[in-house]
């Protein structure tokens, strides 16, 4: 009987888990969290925040999720160290568990800015459900909240703190919020959309210092400008959480680099999720996406492959579905080409109707789609460019009113069956 | 598992399946008090025109579906007789699964905030949309897995 032990709760650690136990009943799974909660969906925590969504609502799977699959759940528990040679993991309680097959899904911690002060009482990462508590409990004594960076963490906080009926500023370093999903035009949409509901933006604007004895009283922008508020939230991004295997043979870049079968440099250690560093299809070089979807289909995988099997995984893919305030946004693979004329690009724009469609193709295959407005064929865009399919005759029809699916049936992997 | 298929070649692209499909699935169950609702009912199913032929499109109820690995929310299920399902109370409508989806045949209800796909009828005999086809374009029956 193996011992597979899954560092990570989350959307990785779960698809692994589930994948393991599709066909292996009986070996021995322990899953390890350093958070006190049964695995739950992360994204939610705005929702949770907004008021939105309930605490019961939020967890990822029932309450018997790991008694029924025979799971070893450990709780509030720290991996210190991870020891390839030994095949061991050494826990911050100093006690060590062995393994025969071990995955590393540990996903992501926010980076917080390197300004004077950010180590004061009122400063929030917002990642986890403990974040998100430890926030809303700070609500009924603050009025102004300052968010630090306009990515999607950040915006999705601002909308649960003006929900709260918080008033909200965000500091986005950046001309454009989301630059690191959309391009300016749609981003544009966004930031419209944002002003509209009360979120006030500061573009083109870095916080220097977080102002305050002890607790943050105030956040100083590099304008010269101080902003009233007790209460900031960084969300200037991710850095994957890879410390426990620093300093052995498992290969880091920015993530934990894995090979196509989500396999680290140590046969017996797959990684997947945040953490996890694999080939992106569309860069066509590894890349770290810190996605759900991308983590559940990683975590599948490496837990496939855990279970004995040889699946292939195909590379990611940058894919991000946004919604604020009514405005569905959906950005998928390269968004921007700077002037590379390699790119061509189709594009519709109409700003009376809110709508903006862009795609980016490169030697007639799709690399990139950004959508505002109208999602309706994106997941059709997206299958284009995840099967590079050659889109040379469907050009002049992909952003047309009848495009849809039974345009790419030809071309695409799957045989149809259910067009007689 | 039964399946919808559709004989591309008798699809008149007359919409009745729309219809049908967008009133079954209505707060009244009516059509015309269906087009005074509060939200508008829509349809599940659209009609594509492509090289020639009519394509109803929609929810296939995949084995692997890839809305379900999307769905943040854990709101979409897959049991092997049921299918796919989805449920409204744990949705956030992020889009995600519309994303996903490798058919594009999810819409979303951008005012009522929830994603709309296919759920053949569950709780009827067969789908409205059989009984609606004045062509016998709808085919409704076990399907066939092949390999």
């Amino acid at each position: 009987m193996k011992q597979f032990i899954i560092i990570g709760n989350s959307a990785a650690g779960i698809a692994a888990i589930e994948a393991i136990r599709r066909t292996d009943k009986d070996s021995k799974i322990t899953i390890i969290s350093d958070e006190d909660n049964p695995s739950y969906c992360r994204c939610l925590i705005s929702y949770y925040l907004a008021g939105d969504v309930k605490e019961d609502k939020i967890l990822y799977r029932s309450a018997d999720f790991y008694k029924d699959n025979n799971i070893e759940l450990l709780l509030n528990k720290k991996v210190s160290r991870v020891d390839p040679k030994k095949n061991r993991i050494i826990l911050e309680d100093r006690s060590q568990l062995g393994y025969d097959s071990l995955l590393i899904a540990t996903g992501a911690s926010p980076k917080f800015p390197e300004v004077k002060g950010i180590k004061k009482t009122g400063v929030y990462g917002f990642r986890t459900l403990k974040d998100a508590k430890d926030i809303e409990g700070l609500l009924p004594v603050t009025r102004t909240a300052c968010i630090l960076g306009g990515g999607l963490i950040g915006l999705k906080a601002a909308y649960a703190l003006s929900k709260r009926k918080i008033e909200v500023k965000v500091i986005v370093k950046s001309k454009q919020v989301l630059s690191q999903v959309l391009d300016p035009q749609a981003a544009v949409f966004v930031q419209q959309k944002l002003g509209q509901n009360g979120i006030e933006l500061l573009l083109g604007q870095d916080a220097v210092e977080i102002i305050g004895e002890g607790e943050v009283k105030a956040v100083k922008l590099d304008s010269g400008k101080a902003i009233g508020s007790s209460l900031v939230i960084a969300a200037k991004g991710v850095s994957p959480n890879i410390d426990s295997v620093k300093d052995n043979q498992v290969k880091i870049n920015e993530g934990i680099v894995v090979n196509h079968l989500l396999q680290t440099d140590v046969a017996n250690i797959y990684a997947a999720g945040d953490v996890c560093e694999a080939f992106d299809l569309t860069l066509g070089k590894s890349s770290v996406n810190a996605l759900w979807p991308v983590a559940i289909e990683q975590g599948k995988i490496a837990g496939m492959n855990m279970a004995g099997d040889k699946v292939d995984y195909e590379g990611a893919l940058g894919m991000n579905s946004l919604e604020f305030f009514g405005l569905p946004v959906v950005s998928l693979g390269i968004f921007n080409t700077g002037k590379d004329p390699a790119f061509e690009e189709l594009k519709i724009l109409d700003t009376k109707a809110n709508i903006y469609k862009k795609l980016l193709v490169k030697n007639n295959l799709l690399v990139g789609a950004v959508l505002v407005g109208d999602i309706k064929n994106s997941g059709v865009f997206l299958r284009l460019i995840r099967e590079k399919v050659d889109i040379a005759s469907l050009k002049g029809r992909l952003l047309s009113e009848n495009f849809g699916y039974p345009d790419i049936m030809d071309f695409i992997k799957d045989k149809e069956t259910l067009y007689v | 598992m039964k399946q919808l298929y559709y004989k591309a070649d008798k699809c008149l692209g007359c919409k009745s399946c729309l219809i049908a499909c967008a009133v079954v699935h209505s707060e009244s169950g009516d059509l015309l008090k269906a087009i005074r609702e509060k939200i508008p009912p829509l349809p599940r199913k659209k009609i594509l025109f492509s090289k020639g032929k009519n394509y109803p499109v929609s929810c296939r109820s995949c084995k692997d579906p890839k809305c379900l690995d999307a769905c943040m929310a854990a709101a979409i299920t897959f049991d092997k007789e049921k299918g796919v399902s989805h449920d409204k109370a744990r949705c956030v409508g992020c889009w995600m699964c519309v994303m996903a989806c490798p058919y594009g045949a999810i819409r979303p209800d951008i005012a009522a905030k929830i994603p709309l796909r296919c759920d053949k009828c569950k709780d009827k005999d067969e789908p409205s949309c059989i009984v609606a086809c004045p062509t016998g374009a709808i085919i409704w029956e076990e399907e066939v897995l092949s390999k």
